[in-house]
C-alpha cells in the first residue's frame, strides 16, 4: 500500500470498493480513481496511442494525457475518461484501453521496434501508393491498430438537463485567485457565479502546504467556500467545467450532476449544460505544470512534481518509495520538501539551474543529494527503477528511484481565452504564453495571468474583483488580499535534454517525440500550425495541455527562432471533451424537435390514421380500415368515396394570415401577381406570389371579409416564410402603408369537405346557412357562428369536386370533426388524408410544393395570364428576364404511361424515345405522380421543354436509379373534369 | 413534481392580437379600452382586460371573462385605432407558480428572468424547448403565465414534465 498513515482530504471512515481491469481494490471517499490506483500500487494504467508503451498516471488534473480508462460498462461505458478527475464511488468499474490481449502484455508494443517508420507524417509517407488501397486496406488497418478507447455503439441511456444563467461576474476556477475574487465581489453584492471542475473549491490550496491568514490553506479555502455558499447572490458550481466562450459574453459550461454517484436516482440527469451570460468574467483557471523532455519521461513512475505533491497532500498517497526530483523551477523544491515531510525518501534533487535554492540545505539534511546545473538524461526500467543524472561536470551518475518528479515550469491555463481569436503572447517573465487581449469582458487573474506565486495570485484576484465591483458602481469592503506564506515561483526553462539516449516524449497521448518535431522542421513544416497537423502534436483528446509549449519551443530551437517568434496556436471550444448528449438535452428521439398537432389529431388517432411529418406538423396521411391490404388500397378508397360521395380532410396546417388596415388591398396587390383590390367583399380569390427574382414563391387563396380586412392563406410549408415576407414588405419596403398583419394559423381549425354530397352534408349540419349554388356560388365566403363562436365557410376546392372549407376556432376543432361525423354517418362520410389529397390535386393538375420548387415561373406552371399588367408587384421586372420567358422553358404537363399498367415514378427524366440517355438530351423531369383510381392507371405531372405545345406527343421517362424506362404520352395536366363542371355544381 | 411548483392550464379566456393602425398611438388604444396599452414589454390590467406588450405597437389583449362576441366587440371599440385578430382558440396558456417556478422557466428560457431584469409586470417573447412562448409574470409568488400556440401544447407539456423532474436535482 502506498497510502500514508495520515493526512489528505479523504474520509478514511468511508472505504469504497472499485475494480480496475476486473481486480478489486479499495479506496476512500474523496479519492479520485487515479489516487486510489496509486494507493493500491497500480502503476500501469494504459498503453500509448502509437507505440503502445506502458503508461501510468502523470498528473493530478484534467490535463492528464496518459491515465485514460473506460469508465462503466455496457451502454454507460465512457471511453478516454481521465482517471485523475474521476471521483471514486462504491462499485466503480474501470478498464484499461488500447491494449491487446492484456495491459501487461501488449502485442502491438512491437510498434516500438519499428519506430523509425512511425515518425512524424508516417501515414502520408507510408500509405501513399497505390491510392486505391487507402480505403479498403490501409485505413481499416490503421483504425484498428490506432485510436484510444472504443465507443459502446449503444444509445446513451442517460438523460441531460440544461440551465441558463445571467450574472454580473463569472469566475472560472475556484483556486486562490478565484476564491478571493468571489468573496470580494459576493460581499459587494454582485451577482456572481463561480465554477470549478473539481468537487471542492480551493484549487492548489488543497494540494500544497501553505498558510493564509495564519490558517492552513485548505482550511482557508473551506471557510471561503462556506461563506460563498451562504451568499444568496453567489452561485457555486462545483464539478463544472467552463468549456468555451462565445460571442455576446456567453459561456458554455457542463455540470457533472451524477457522474460521481454509484447509481443516479430515477429521473436524475447525468449532466447539465449551462449557458451563462456574464457581463464580466475572471479567468482564474490556474496553470498547468510542464513536463520535462528527457529520455523515458513517459515511464510509469514519472510524474509532474505538482502531481506528486497533490497525491501526497490531498490524497495521502505516494507513488513510490524513493524519489528523484528533476526541476527547473522553485516549485520542484517544494515538492521535494513535501516528500521529505511525508517521510518519503528523496534520493536526489536535480536542478538544471546553477544557483542554489534556499531549500537545498534542508533537503540535504534529510539525506537527498543535490545536483545543480544538472539534468536527468534517461529513466531506466519499464516502470521507473533508476535515473541517469548528467552532472554539471558532464559525468553521469545512475541513481535508484522509482518515483521521478519533473518540474518544468508552468503554463497559464488560458485555453478558452483564445476561443474568440486573440492569439496569446510570450512572457519572458514566466517563460510561457499569456493572454494579450482577452474576449470582451474577460480578465485573467492568478496563475492564469502568470501570477504564479500564491501572494501574487491572491493580490491579482483581489485587485481584479475590486475593479469589477467599482465598474458596477458598488463599493467593495476594504479587505486587502490575505497574508500568505512565502511561495517562490521562479523558473529557468530547460526545453529539452539533448544528451538523452532513449525516447523523449513531448506529446504523451499522441506519442510525439522530440525527434518527430526536429524531423518535421527538417522537412519544412516550420509553422506552428503545420507542425501541429504534420506531427499531430496537441491533437489528442487532451488537446496538448501538457505538450503544446514544449513542442513549440523545440520547433523554435530547430528553426533558429525565439519561441515568441515561432508563436503558439489558438484553442477552440470545448476546453475538455463534452458528451454530445449534454448538448442535445431534452431534444432527442421523440423529443428531437417539437411536434405540432392539429385540433383533430386525437380524433384521427381513434380513426386509425397514419401520420406524416409536414415540417413540425403531424398530418393524417391516410385512415386505414380493417382488412385493407396496403396504403394504396386505403388511399384509392378515400379518393373514390370522396369523388362519389363526400370526404373530409383536415387542412388546418395551411398558413393563415390576417392582413388588415386601410392599405391592406394595396399591399396585397404588390405582393401578388394578380389583383386583390378588385376582390369583392365576401369572395375569395386564388393568388400567386413571386420572389424578388421573378420565380414563383407561393400560392393560396385570399378572402376579403370587409373593405380593410383580408385573410390570406399560404401553403403549409411556406407559412412561416410568407409571414416573414409580409412583415418585411410592410415594415421595410413600404412602412408608409397602413397595414397590420398577424399569423392566425393556429386560431382556425379548417376542414375541407369535398364531394358531390358535401353540400347536403353541410346544409344538414348548418341549417341556418344558404349553401345553394345561387346563394353561395364558387369562391363565395361567409362568416357565421358555430356553437355560438365565430366560424367561417369558404366555397373552395382543391380536389376538383364540389367542396367547402369550414373554419372554427381551434379549441372547437375536435368538437367540429366529431359533429361532422355524427351527421356524416348517413352519407358514408370518409376522412381522407394528405395522400388522397395529393392524388386528387394531381388528377386536377393543381401545382403544389413539387412544382412550386423555386425553379419555376408563373409561365412554366401555365399561369402567365395571371400576371397583371395594370400594376407593379414583387418579382414583375425580374420575371421578364430573357431566361425566364424563353420559348423552350419547361412547362407543366400531364403524363400517362402508354402501357397503362406501368407505374410512373417522380424524379425520372424526360427524353425523346430514341434519344441516348445522356444529360445533353434531357428535356425535363417528372415532379409528381399518383395512381389515379378515377382513371385506373398511373398519372403524373412533369415539367417538359415547350411542354404546353406538345400534348399528344410520345416520349419516355428515363429512371436510371429505380428501373427501366417507360414510354409515356404527354397530355393536359388536368386529368379529371377539365371543364370544371363539378366545382361549380 | 418539484416542491414549490404548481402548473395548470387556463381553461377559459379570450385572447386577441391588437396591432396599432398607422397614425394612431398608444394613448388612443388606452382611451378606447379604458386600460393603458404599455409601450414596452410589460402588461397592464384593468376592467377585466389585460394588455400584454409583445412588440412595437403590438399587444395581446386577454380577458378571463370572455363573452361570445368578445373579439368582435374589441374590434369595434378599436375601430380606426388598431386592428384586432381573434386568437382565443389559437393559444394555450399555462399558469406556472411557486417558489420553483422561476428556476423551472429559466431552465428553458435563455433570457434573464431574475429581478430586476424581470419581475411582476414584465413580459417576454422568447423560446422554450424550440417553441415560441410569451411569458408574463403576474405576481411575486412568483406566478408566471406562458402562452404558446395550441398545436405545441403536447410538446410543451412533455418539456415541462422532464424539466420539473430535473428541477429536483
Amino acid at each position: 500500500m502506498s497510502r500514508l498513515p495520515t493526512g489528505g482530504l479523504i474520509d478514511r471512515a468511508k472505504p469504497l470498493n472499485f475494480t480496475f481491469d476486473g481486480n478489486v481494490y479499495r479506496g476512500f471517499d474523496g479519492d479520485t480513481l487515479a489516487s486510489a490506483l496509486i494507493a493500491n500500487d497500480v502503476k500501469l494504467i494504459g498503453r500509448s496511442f502509437k507505440y503502445h508503451r506502458p503508461r501510468g498516471v502523470m498528473t493530478a488534473g484534467s490535463e492528464e494525457p496518459n491515465a485514460l480508462v473506460t469508465l462503466g460498462v455496457g451502454a454507460r461505458a465512457e471511453p478516454n475518461t481521465r482517471a485523475t478527475t474521476v471521483s471514486l464511488f462504491e462499485g466503480l468499474e474501470a478498464v484499461s484501453q488500447n491494449r491487446w490481449p492484456s495491459l501487461a502484455l501488449d502485442v502491438l508494443a512491437i510498434n516500438q521496434l519499428a519506430s523509425p517508420i512511425f515518425v512524424a507524417g508516417f501515414y502520408y509517407k507510408t500509405f501513399m501508393w497505390p491510392a486505391k488501397f487507402w480505403e479498403k486496406l490501409y485505413e481499416p488497418l490503421i483504425r484498428r491498430a490506432a485510436g484510444l478507447g472504443r465507443a459502446s455503439m449503444l444509445p446513451d441511456p442517460d438523460h441531460y438537463d440544461r440551465n441558463h444563467a445571467f450574472c454580473e461576474l463569472l469566475i472560472i476556477g475556484g483556486g486562490p485567485a478565484g476564491l478571493i475574487a468571489a468573496l470580494l465581489a459576493g460581499r459587494a453584492g454582485l451577482r456572481v457565479i463561480i465554477a470549478d471542475e473539481d468537487r471542492l473549491l480551493g484549487g492548489r490550496l488543497l494540494s500544497e502546504r501553505h498558510e493564509i491568514d495564519g490558517r492552513p490553506a485548505a482550511e482557508w479555502a473551506r471557510m471561503a467556500a462556506a461563506e460563498l455558499a451562504s451568499m444568496p447572490n453567489v452561485t457555486v458550481l462545483t464539478r463544472t467545467t467552463v468549456f468555451g466562450v462565445y460571442d455576446g459574453r456567453e459561456y458554455g459550461a457542463v455540470e457533472r450532476v451524477a457522474d460521481h454517484l454509484p447509481r443516479a436516482t430515477a429521473g436524475q440527469p447525468r449532466q447539465r449544460l449551462w449557458k451563462i451570460v456574464a457581463k464580466r468574467a475572471l479567468l482564474a483557471s490556474g496553470a498547468i505544470e510542464r513536463p520535462l523532455v528527457f529520455g523515458g519521461n513517459d515511464r510509469p513512475g514519472v510524474m509532474t512534481a505538482s502531481a506528486v505533491s497533490t497525491y501526497l497532500n490531498r490524497f495521502g498517497v505516494v507513488a513510490g518509495r524513493r524519489a528523484a526530483v528533476f526541476t527547473t523551477s522553485d516549485s520542484g523544491w517544494a515538492t521535494a520538501e513535501d516528500l521529505i515531510a511525508a517521510g518519503v525518501e528523496v534520493a536526489a534533487v536535480v536542478d538544471s539551474r546553477t544557483s542554489r535554492h534556499a531549500a537545498a540545505g534542508r533537503v540535504q539534511v534529510a539525506g537527498a543529494e543535490v545536483f545543480l546545473g544538472a539534468a536527468i538524461d534517461d529513466v531506466r526500467g519499464r516502470t521507473a527503477r533508476s535515473v541517469d543524472v548528467r552532472m554539471a561536470n558532464g559525468q553521469s551518475r545512475r541513481i535508484a528511484a522509482d518515483l521521478v518528479a519533473m518540474a518544468g515550469g508552468w503554463n497559464p491555463s488560458i485555453g478558452i481565452g483564445s476561443n474568440l481569436g486573440s492569439r496569446p503572447v510570450w512572457s519572458d517573465t514566466i517563460h510561457s504564453f499569456v493572454l494579450d487581449s482577452a474576449p470582451a469582458g474577460m480578465t485573467a487573474i492568478g496563475a492564469a495571468a502568470g501570477r504564479l506565486s500564491l501572494s501574487e495570485a491572491l493580490s491579482s484576484g483581489a485587485t481584479a474583483a475590486a475593479n469589477v465591483v467599482a465598474d458596477f458602481g458598488r463599493s467593495a469592503s476594504p479587505t486587502a488580499a490575505p497574508q500568505c506564506s512565502d511561495d517562490p515561483a521562479a523558473v529557468t526553462p530547460l526545453w529539452h535534454v539533448a544528451t538523452r539516449k532513449t525516447k523523449a516524449f513531448v506529446d504523451f497521448q499522441h506519442d510525439v517525440t522530440d525527434d518527430d518535431i526536429t524531423l518535421a522542421a527538417r522537412e519544412g513544416f516550420v509553422s506552428i500550425e503545420h507542425l501541429k497537423r504534420y506531427t499531430t502534436l496537441g491533437m489528442a483528446t487532451d488537446q496538448g495541455k501538457t505538450s503544446q509549449l514544449n513542442g513549440h519551443a523545440l520547433l523554435a530551437e530547430a528553426t533558429g527562432k525565439t519561441i515568441a517568434e515561432a508563436g503558439t496556436i489558438l484553442s477552440r471550444p470545448p476546453y475538455l471533451p463534452v458528451a454530445i448528449g449534454v448538448f442535445a438535452g431534452h431534444h432527442r428521439e421523440a423529443h428531437f424537435r417539437p411536434v405540432r398537432r392539429t385540433a383533430s389529431h386525437d380524433w384521427a388517432v381513434t380513426q386509425g390514421a397514419s401520420f406524416v411529418d409536414a415540417g413540425q406538423w403531424k398530418r393524417a396521411q391516410w385512415f386505414a380500415r380493417p382488412g385493407e391490404q396496403s396504403w394504396l388500397e386505403t388511399v384509392n378508397r378515400e379518393v373514390t368515396t370522396t369523388r362519389n360521395g363526400v370526404g373530409i380532410c383536415d387542412v388546418s396546417t395551411l398558413g393563415k394570415i390576417d392582413v388588415h388596415g386601410a392599405d391592406a388591398a394595396v399591399l396585397l396587390d404588390r405582393l401578388y401577381v394578380n389583383m386583390f383590390s378588385t376582390l369583392p367583399i365576401g369572395k375569395a380569390r386564388y393568388g400567386l406570389m413571386l420572389r424578388e427574382d421573378g420565380l414563383v414563391m407561393d400560392d393560396g387563396t385570399t378572402t376579403r371579409f370587409e373593405e380593410h380586412r383580408f385573410f390570406v392563406t399560404t401553403t403549409t410549408a411556406n407559412a412561416g416564410k410568407i409571414m416573414q415576407h409580409i412583415d418585411y414588405a410592410r415594415q421595410v419596403l413600404w412602412p408608409d402603408l397602413d397595414v397590420q398583419a398577424t399569423s392566425v394559423t393556429e386560431q382556425w381549425a379548417t376542414y375541407a369537405v369535398a364531394g358531390p354530397l358535401s353540400r347536403t352534408l353541410l346544409q344538414k349540419m348548418l341549417p341556418d346557412l344558404d349553401l345553394s349554388n345561387e346563394g353561395f356560388p364558387f369562391m363565395a365566403v361567409a362568416e357565421f357562428r358555430w356553437n355560438g363562436m365565430p366560424a367561417r365557410i369558404f366555397r373552395l376546392s382543391f380536389s376538383g369536386e364540389l367542396a367547402f372549407e369550414v373554419s372554427v376556432p381551434a379549441n372547437l376543432g375536435d368538437a367540429f370533426i366529431r359533429a361532422a361525423f355524427d351527421v356524416g354517418h348517413d352519407f358514408d362520410l370518409v376522412p381522407y388524408g394528405t395522400e388522397a389529397l395529393g392524388v386528387m390535386r394531381i388528377e386536377k393538375g393543381h401545382p403544389a410544393g413539387n412544382e412550386l420548387n423555386g425553379q419555376t415561373t408563373a409561365g412554366d406552371l401555365g399561369m402567365a395570364r395571371m400576371l397583371s399588367k395594370k400594376k407593379d408587384f414583387i418579382g414583375r421586372v425580374m420575371a421578364q428576364r430573357a431566361g425566364l420567358v424563353a420559348a423552350d422553358r419547361p412547362s407543366l404537363i400531364g403524363i400517362k404511361p402508354i402501357d397503362r399498367d406501368a407505374r410512373l415514378r417522380a424524379g425520372g427524366h424526360l427524353l425523346a424515345c430514341d434519344a441516348a440517355s445522356v444529360a445533353a438530351n434531357d428535356e425535363g423531369y417528372v415532379t409528381s405522380v399518383a395512381f389515379s383510381p378515377t382513371l385506373g392507371h398511373s398519372i403524373g405531372l412533369a415539367l417538359l421543354k415547350r411542354g404546353a405545345a406538345r400534348h399528344g406527343e410520345r416520349i419516355r421517362v428515363h429512371d436510371p436509379v429505380r428501373g427501366a424506362d417507360i414510354d409515356i404520352e404527354v397530355c393536359d395536366p388536368v386529368f379529371v373534369d377539365p371543364e370544371g363542371v363539378r366545382v361549380r355544381g | 413534481m418539484a416542491k414549490g411548483l404548481e402548473i395548470s392550464e387556463c381553461q377559459r379566456f379570450g385572447l386577441a392580437t391588437v396591432m396599432l393602425r398607422k397614425n394612431a398611438n398608444h394613448a388612443a388604444v388606452g382611451a378606447a379600452l379604458q386600460v393603458a396599452a404599455p409601450a414596452d414589454p410589460t402588461w397592464v390590467a384593468s376592467n377585466e382586460l389585460t394588455m400584454i406588450g409583445t412588440g412595437p405597437g403590438m399587444w395581446l389583449a386577454l380577458t378571463e371573462t370572455p363573452s361570445q362576441h368578445w373579439s368582435a366587440t374589441l374590434a369595434e371599440r378599436l375601430a380606426g385605432v388598431a386592428s384586432v385578430s381573434d386568437q382565443s382558440g389559437g393559444y394555450v396558456i399555462f399558469r406556472i407558480a411557486g417558489s420553483s417556478a422561476r428556476t423551472l422557466l429559466q431552465r428553458g428560457a435563455f433570457i434573464d428572468l431574475t429581478p430586476p431584469a424581470f419581475g411582476a409586470g414584465s413580459v417576454a417573447t422568447t423560446v422554450i424547448a424550440h417553441i415560441g412562448v410569451i411569458i408574463w409574470q403576474i405576481d411575486d409568488v412568483p406566478t408566471f403565465h406562458v402562452a404558446l400556440f395550441r398545436s405545441f401544447a403536447g410538446s410543451f407539456r412533455e418539456w415541462l414534465d422532464t424539466a420539473s423532474v430535473n428541477l429536483t436535482f
